[in-house]
């Protein structure tokens, strides 16, 4: 069987063997959040489909919105305009996860790799944290226990910053054990390289 | 010689019976295979089978299989139409993975095959009167324990077949869903509701069928998932998942540098041992085989 593709948002993806993912776009939240209607389903989400796909989102490097259809103002914020995210696991992703995985890398194994490729808003090119250049390779000495979103035991994680194809990304890998960072991180780049991004 | 002519014909009278005896039996034993199998691995040299049935609620297949079912269909009430293979024996179909397309335009690949889990596949569709059941009951998180620690992943047809709307009002924001209409055709699902359960380690069905509920399934997906959790075994000790690695991680590390169970070693010095650098072997490997102390990962302390 062919390797299953994913194309959406001007983002492709060749999946790799032994890996899924996930590209989507949340909708625009539509209700301000409050903790009142954490958890309640969007009226966005109910009422539209995918928006434009020229959206910005304002840059968050923590947290992490719930994506899928349980997103209200919980995922987001009044005037928040989402952008693309591709999710790439070597694991079985749960349908209710965040933006930078929370929901998903707790159920991580010491073999699993989780990355995540968020797009940000044209607002944000041409900025001192976007001016990297291109793509990064990932080493092993990338990543960290201390670069999680939140501190698991036996993960480490990397987040960095650059702009493809007048495109800004933040890209957030997870690996499954630190202590296996050499092996894994080959795995991330496999992952890393089957994206290839479009000019919008 | 008369004597012996009316001692023949009586053999011949017994042999006779006997024959006879043995002729039907053998007939009554091929009705009742051809009743188990009405095709016949020739695809229908027999007499045709009763008509399919479904339960209320249930969409017919498109190809009615020649046989009869209440509700829930296995491959035993020959439902599933045997894959007879070019070498003539019948085995489960290949899994697939699945990709498609979310309900808010999200690209969505789920990996079915060569994963270590089980996936149920739940095809359902916006159009089907009698999936409402499963709609609600994927919604209930107490139907969870259903799949027993397997991936529910709910395939429609693709958008261009399917109501989307429609769906996004009938789907759970919790409920795991990808349209596909490859994925119908990959799986030659019937119709809908329908359930395959994929072995995912070895990448093959190992269980489908129909139903009205998810409940009334709960038969045909624990009888596919209980291989594996006969093989996980009941006396398996749930270990936290870093305890193992970590235990794993020093036994390779132990054997690699030539320390083997029941390596003096790995026992603190006693008076009787402390001045002792033979190396010799504590009592303890002499009571613990080598395959335990392996399951265990690690020495028991030395009493």
């Amino acid at each position: 069987m062919n390797a299953p593709e994913l194309t959406a948002h001007g983002i492709a993806v060749r999946l790799p063997a032994g890996c899924e993912g996930r590209i989507y776009r949340r909708p625009e939240p539509l209700a301000a959040f409050t903790p009142a209607n954490r958890g309640a389903r969007s009226p966005a989400t109910a009422a539209t489909g995918p928006t434009a796909p020229t959206a910005p989102t304002a840059p968050t490097a923590s947290g992490g919105a719930t994506v899928g259809r349980t997103h209200p103002g919980a995922a987001g914020w009044l005037g928040e305009r989402p952008g693309a995210v591709v999710h790439l696991a070597t694991f079985a992703l749960p349908v209710v996860r965040g933006d930078y995985g929370s929901g998903a890398v707790e159920s991580m194994t010491a073999r699993d790799v989780f990355l995540a490729m968020l797009e940000f808003g044209p607002e944000c090119l041409g900025t001192a944290l976007y001016r990297t250049g291109s793509r990064p390779r990932l080493r092993p000495e990338h990543f960290d226990p201390n670069g999680l979103q939140r501190r698991i035991a036996g993960q480490s994680g990397a987040q960095f910053f650059f702009t493809e194809r007048n495109r800004p990304f933040c890209l957030y890998v997870v690996l499954g054990s630190h202590r296996r960072a050499e092996e894994a991180t080959e795995q991330a780049n496999v992952l890393l390289n089957a994206i290839s991004v479009q000019a919008l | 010689m008369t004597a012996v002519l009316i001692v023949q014909s009586v053999i011949l009278v017994v042999l006779c019976i006997l024959v006879t005896g043995l002729l039907r039996s053998y007939a009554a034993v091929l009705q009742r295979l051809h009743r188990l199998d009405p095709e016949g691995v020739n695809g229908g040299a027999l007499p045709a089978a009763q008509p399919f049935r479904t339960a209320p609620g249930v969409t017919p297949p498109r190809d009615p299989p020649p046989a009869t079912t209440d509700a829930v269909v296995t491959r035993a009430g020959t439902q599933i139409a045997d894959r007879i293979t070019a070498g003539g024996s019948s085995e489960w179909g290949a899994g697939h993975d699945i990709a498609g397309s979310g309900l808010l335009g999200d690209s969505i690949a789920v990996r079915t095959v060569g994963v270590a889990h089980d996936t149920v596949l739940v095809f359902l569709s916006s159009g089907c009167s009698g999936c409402g059941t499963f709609w609600d009951e994927l919604a209930d998180p107490r139907q969870a324990s259903l799949a027993q620690g397997a991936r529910v992943l709910v395939v429609t047809r693709g958008g261009e077949q399917e109501s989307v709307g429609l769906l996004r009002e009938m789907a759970s924001p919790t409920t795991d869903l990808v349209m596909s209409t490859q994925a119908w055709a990959d799986y030659a699902v019937p119709g809908s509701p329908y359930v395959v359960v994929v072995d995912g380690p070895r990448g093959r069905i190992k269980g489908e069928g129909s139903g009205t509920s998810l409940q009334q399934l709960s038969g045909l997906v624990h009888q596919a998932l209980a291989d594996k959790a006969a093989a996980i075994g009941s006396a398996a000790v749930s270990k936290p998942r870093s305890d193992m690695e970590r235990e794993v991680d020093v036994d390779r590390v132990l054997l690699a540098a030539g320390i083997s169970p029941g390596h003096a070693s790995l026992y603190p010095p006693t008076d009787s041992t402390a001045d002792s650098t033979d190396g010799a072997t504590p009592d303890f490997a002499r009571t613990q085989p080598a395959e335990q102390l392996s399951a265990n990962h690690r020495p028991a302390p030395r009493r």
